[in-house]
């Protein structure tokens, strides 16, 4: 097909009809291929409003598309398709359709913040990223990303202990993500430490594992911590009309 | 005794030219052919200005007040200037009632006229009841209707602004920017806002040029209190699915045609030349620049200097230009005025 510019043709927009006859016309088959136009016909109006409402999007519509977001991109300099400043324009407008064919790899942000200081207008595109990121997720148009469910299990240990404990961290996180605990390199790992550290440390560890220790006193943090947490995820969903579930789910 | 002035057009530029004068204590007439003075923010019916966020009726109400006030003001409404003959501090005038003066300088606030959008026909003006101008909305707001669909009177959910309709635009002769109309569409926009919170504004723009300070108090003021949206596109047409307007372009950032929904579409009218400039220019002798507005003579010799000695012009008769910048230029022409009668008397 001679035509221009061809890598712009979305393929689920060329037609091709084995048999097509219009006003007696016969435009059946390869001779007669039609290109269907790619056309916005609507704005999502609660597009942008969503997306400030999420951490980090707040500055959102400040934003005047002079590009030096994905100027100096890290991510986009191996991957041109990621465009911070095209999904700041496409949300602000409320171009849902066209932000969810990105929805791949909007997420790959890296949050080396360049962005965050080339911006001369403080947008701060790195949050708006992770807001949209996370728009995507609570949206369910992409699974939580693996760097979601490692932050869920370890806030959660956090929330719960007041402490870290690696290897709980690495089961909780590898059993979200379905990955298998006997990989070779996790087991060259633990070998290693076992040969390796003081025998001190590793029963301190061996012990952390057994008993779940905890901070002393860490009952009020703890509930303070959740209580504010669950106002958050709740005012999120509220923004992003994700509240108003059916009397079904509600049961 | 030193002759009067004679000041033709009584909108900002022509008030501040009068007052200036009349404070002076030199004589002034001040001719204006509507029957009424005020000039376009009172005869168009415009609502808080830009950039003072004053109303008009108050803002140019007064400026009208201290004029008729002053005794060395006399007013002729309704009447306009036939014929003038005459130089080095001595013009010959003849007013449209026959009546003759004889003046020692002239100053032209002659103004603007709106562009008329029915001469951009694919944009749906006088083909759609609901696309409407900028002086339209103005009046909705100033006359206290509010934002309505003339269609039917129904609240517009979602109205779109068009943004240069009548200016920078070659195909109908019309190549200049009228300076204004972002700042004042932004400014609608915001209005519209504040009476319909739940109506959504869309401002379809090539660029966007909110000069100085407006910058902070219309573009973003528009977008980050208000929620106002701009888009990137020079529309096409406006069209109807018998229900909606439907709006047609290319959003030139995303590269993609658009054909978006509309319950009212705005023009963002720009200034024309005064209607009767070419009259004006042969009645006063003066020559027009490339565009059809009055010509302006050395800038930093004489302020407000036409191609005539004698005569001088302020306000959008020179090109599109502020009330703020008129009001100056009226006075700055009153001291050229008053400069050139004494260095003849």
């Amino acid at each position: 097909m001679p035509i221009h510019e061809k890598s712009l043709i979305r393929p689920e927009n060329i037609k091709t009809h084995d048999e097509l006859v219009i006003d007696g016309i016969d435009v059946s088959g390869h001779w007669s291929t039609f290109i269907e136009s790619r056309v916005i016909s609507d704005y999502n109006e609660a597009l942008q409003e969503e997306i400030s409402a999420l951490p980090g999007g707040e500055n959102i519509h400040r934003c005047f598309q002079c590009g030096s977001c994905t100027n100096s991109c890290t991510v986009n300099a191996l991957n041109s398709e990621f465009n911070p400043r095209h999904w700041i324009y496409l949300i602000r407008l409320g171009m849902e359709e066209e932000l969810l064919r990105d929805k791949d790899i909007l997420w790959q942000c890296v949050s080396c913040n360049k962005c965050t200081y080339a911006c001369p207008r403080d947008v701060a595109p790195e949050g708006v990223m992770k807001a949209a990121s996370h728009w995507l997720e609570l949206k369910g148009h992409t699974p939580k990303s693996p760097s979601t469910l490692f932050d869920t299990v370890f806030t959660d240990q956090v929330m719960e202990t007041g402490l870290i404990e690696e290897s709980r961290t690495i089961r909780g996180f590898f059993g979200l993500t379905n990955q298998s605990l006997t990989q070779g390199w996790l087991i060259e790992m633990v070998k290693r430490m076992i040969r390796h550290l003081p025998i001190e440390m590793l029963m301190k560890m061996g012990l952390a594992t057994i008993l779940r220790p905890k901070t002393k006193n860490w009952d009020a943090a703890r509930d303070a911590m959740r209580e504010y947490t669950a106002e958050q995820h709740a005012l999120h969903a509220k923004a992003l009309k994700l509240d108003q579930v059916t009397p079904k789910e509600n049961n | 005794m030193s002759k009067p002035y004679l000041v033709v057009g009584g909108g900002p530029a022509g008030l501040s030219a009068a007052h200036s004068l009349g404070i002076l204590g030199e004589k002034v007439i001040l001719v204006e052919k509507e029957d009424r003075l005020g000039g376009a923010p009172i005869l168009d019916g415009y609502a808080k200005l830009v950039p003072s966020g004053e109303w008009a009726k108050d803002a140019i109400g007064s400026m009208v007040d201290r004029v008729t006030g002053n005794d060395n003001i006399t007013v002729l409404t309704s009447t306009t200037v036939k014929e003038q003959n005459g130089a080095d501090g001595n013009f010959d005038v003849t007013l449209s009632n026959d009546d003759t003066l004889n003046v020692g300088a002239i100053i032209l606030c002659t103004g603007f006229t709106h562009f008329d959008s029915v001469n951009k026909p694919e944009w749906g003006f006088g083909t759609f009841e609901d696309v409407v101008t900028t002086t339209q909305v103005e009046q909705m707001i100033s006359s206290g209707s509010g934002v309505r669909c003339p269609s039917d009177g129904r609240k517009p959910n979602r109205v779109a602004i068009l943004l240069c309709v009548g200016s920078r635009d070659r195909q109908i002769g019309r190549e200049w920017c009228s300076k204004i109309c972002c700042s004042v569409s932004a400014n609608i926009a915001m209005e519209i806002r504040e009476e319909l919170p739940d109506c959504h504004v869309y401002v379809y723009y090539m660029d966007i040029r909110t000069f100085g300070l407006l910058e902070t108090h219309y573009y973003w003021k528009s977008q980050e209190e208000y929620k106002v949206k701009y888009i990137k596109a020079r529309i096409a047409e406006v069209t109807s699915d018998g229900e909606k307007l439907i709006v047609k372009g290319e959003d030139t950032l995303v590269k993609r045609p658009i054909t978006i929904p509309f319950d009212m579409v705005v023009h963002a009218i720009g200034m024309d030349p005064n209607v009767d400039n070419m009259l004006l220019s042969s009645v006063f002798d003066v020559n027009l620049e490339q565009h059809g507005f009055i010509d302006k003579g050395n800038a930093y010799g004489s302020l407000g200097a036409t191609t005539h000695t004698g005569i001088f012009v302020a306000g959008a008769a020179t090109g599109p230009e502020t009330i703020d910048d008129s009001i100056a230029q009226g006075s700055s022409a009153a001291m050229s005025a008053i400069e050139y009668t004494k260095s003849n008397s």
